[in-house]
């Protein structure tokens, strides 16, 4: 079951163990400089609000509606990144869960088309606890090009630079779980994704409706698939669609004040705040997808109408860097 | 069952072998209490703290405030004034409720619709 619990998105799998699930937080991020350079981890601001779609009065786009889920609002160039929580009894070992995340039903770790089945190789999901989070689209090994809010039927979107339509937009998610006998008995969970494979109906895009598209590079890795295929329960998977609204479309719909635009990258480091590396111990990163490696930051796009919406931040910052790590530190003597 | 103190003092301990930004110091500044009052809340000394203080510590351990709140034998001030607010509906909800396992509880959360995509 998936609910909306307090602005996250909570996917839970009470059939095969209480209190077992995922939490994932689409948090509001500093859009990176798409400066050629490959930067830190930038800092959460806090999450976006999410709301059931089927709590609004859609007019004539009820093409949102048919496909269920929720809806969240972003600016036009603001950036997001997905934040995972395994959910599970204090004391328990996490309970491992195969994540498939798509942007107008392009996978952001492969590539591929959207389809219910998990592959291994090229591998197309993360794996939670082992993924902490996600910026962006898997460009290269170690590299990432963040999650960036377009209008669609601009040719930003990286649906549109591989498909070459604007059929889909927002953001797709899929979870699957580990198959309880294998968490029972290794203690580590992994499974794979449910089968759902559908062709969205053509339609005319009305131009308020958001997609993702690439923005700058940042040093991130997608971790190897630690686990056997075949412990992924895809008859357990669960999915949601995230449609994205622009803040006027939100407003429009909800009738709520979406919330402040975010700070700029330059202005946030220039207040001295820090960006973050990570590093995990005994992680195998998965090499990029081929395609996504060819997809076009926004800032490079052309687009098919109107001017590039992409604005350039203050180049050249000095920034400061906090460390993240799972590794045990070495407390001391003191 | 664990008291509400051993549960903390053990989750803050399994923390703190991790990071020193879990030391009984560290989060006892971070709730706003003094260091003896916390070492004594844990060793179960004195009763728990408020209800404030129960939802900072669930924070800084990454616990449910909910769950922290309900062993100290207390019930969030949001979810009292759910109740209150219409006491007949949840009393009988709630009573109704008491004896269904975990996955029948939750099917009365809304679930967000899959659709066609």
């Amino acid at each position: 079951m998936i609910y909306i619990n307090d602005n996250f998105l909570e996917i839970r799998f009470p059939e095969l163990q209480n209190n077992v699930g995922l939490r994932i937080h689409f948090k509001r991020t500093l859009r990176i400089p798409d400066d050629g350079n490959t930067h830190s981890l930038p800092p959460g601001l806090g999450s976006f609000p999410l709301r059931h779609i089927d709590d609004f009065n859609l007019g004539t786009k009820n093409h949102l509606k048919e496909r269920g889920g929720i809806i969240m609002p972003m600016y036009q160039s603001e950036a997001l990144w997905l934040d995972f929580t395994s959910i599970q009894k204090f004391g328990d070992v996490e309970y491992p869960i195969a994540v498939k995340i798509g942007t107008g039903k392009i996978c952001a770790v492969s590539g591929d088309s959207w389809s219910s089945t998990l592959n291994r190789d090229p591998q197309d999901y993360v794996v939670v606890p082992e993924q902490p989070w996600l910026d962006g689209y898997n460009v290269e090994k170690g590299k990432i090009k963040q999650f960036v809010a377009a209008p669609m039927g601009h040719g930003y979107t990286v649906e549109e630079q591989l498909t070459g339509e604007a059929n889909v937009g927002g953001l797709q998610i899929q979870a699957s779980p580990m198959k309880k006998d294998y968490y029972d008995s290794l203690n580590k969970p992994v499974q794979n994704m449910v089968d759902y494979c559908m062709h969205a109906p053509s339609m005319d895009m009305d131009s308020m409706e958001m997609g993702l598209a690439p923005g700058g590079e940042m040093r991130q890795e997608i971790y190897e698939d630690p686990y056997d295929f075949e412990v992924w329960d895809l008859r357990k998977s669960q999915r949601c669609f995230v449609t994205i609204a622009n803040a006027e479309q939100w407003m429009d719909i909800t009738g709520e004040e979406p919330p402040k635009s975010p700070i700029s990258a330059s202005a946030y480091t220039r207040a001295g705040l820090p960006w973050f590396e990570y590093y995990a111990n005994n992680q195998t990163a998965i090499e990029g997808a081929k395609c996504l490696g060819k997809i076009k930051s926004i800032k490079n796009v052309a687009p098919t109408t109107g001017k590039n919406i992409w604005v350039d931040d203050e180049p050249a910052f000095k920034p400061k860097f906090s460390w993240l790590t799972k590794k045990k530190v070495n407390g001391g003597q003191w | 069952m664990r008291g509400f103190g051993t549960y903390i003092r053990t989750r803050r301990e399994t923390l703190a072998e991790n990071s020193k930004d879990f030391s009984l110091r560290k989060i006892s500044k971070v709730i706003g209490v003094e260091p003896a009052f916390l070492s004594k809340v844990e060793r179960e000394v004195v009763a728990p703290p408020s209800e404030a203080k129960i939802v900072l510590l669930a924070e800084a351990l990454g616990e449910d405030q909910d769950v922290l709140l309900a062993m100290a034998g207390k019930v969030s001030s949001d979810l009292l004034k759910v109740i209150r607010d219409r006491p007949i509906l949840f009393a009988e909800l709630i009573r109704k409720l008491k004896t269904e396992p975990d996955y029948a509880v939750l099917r009365v959360v809304r679930e967000v619709r899959d659709g066609e995509w």
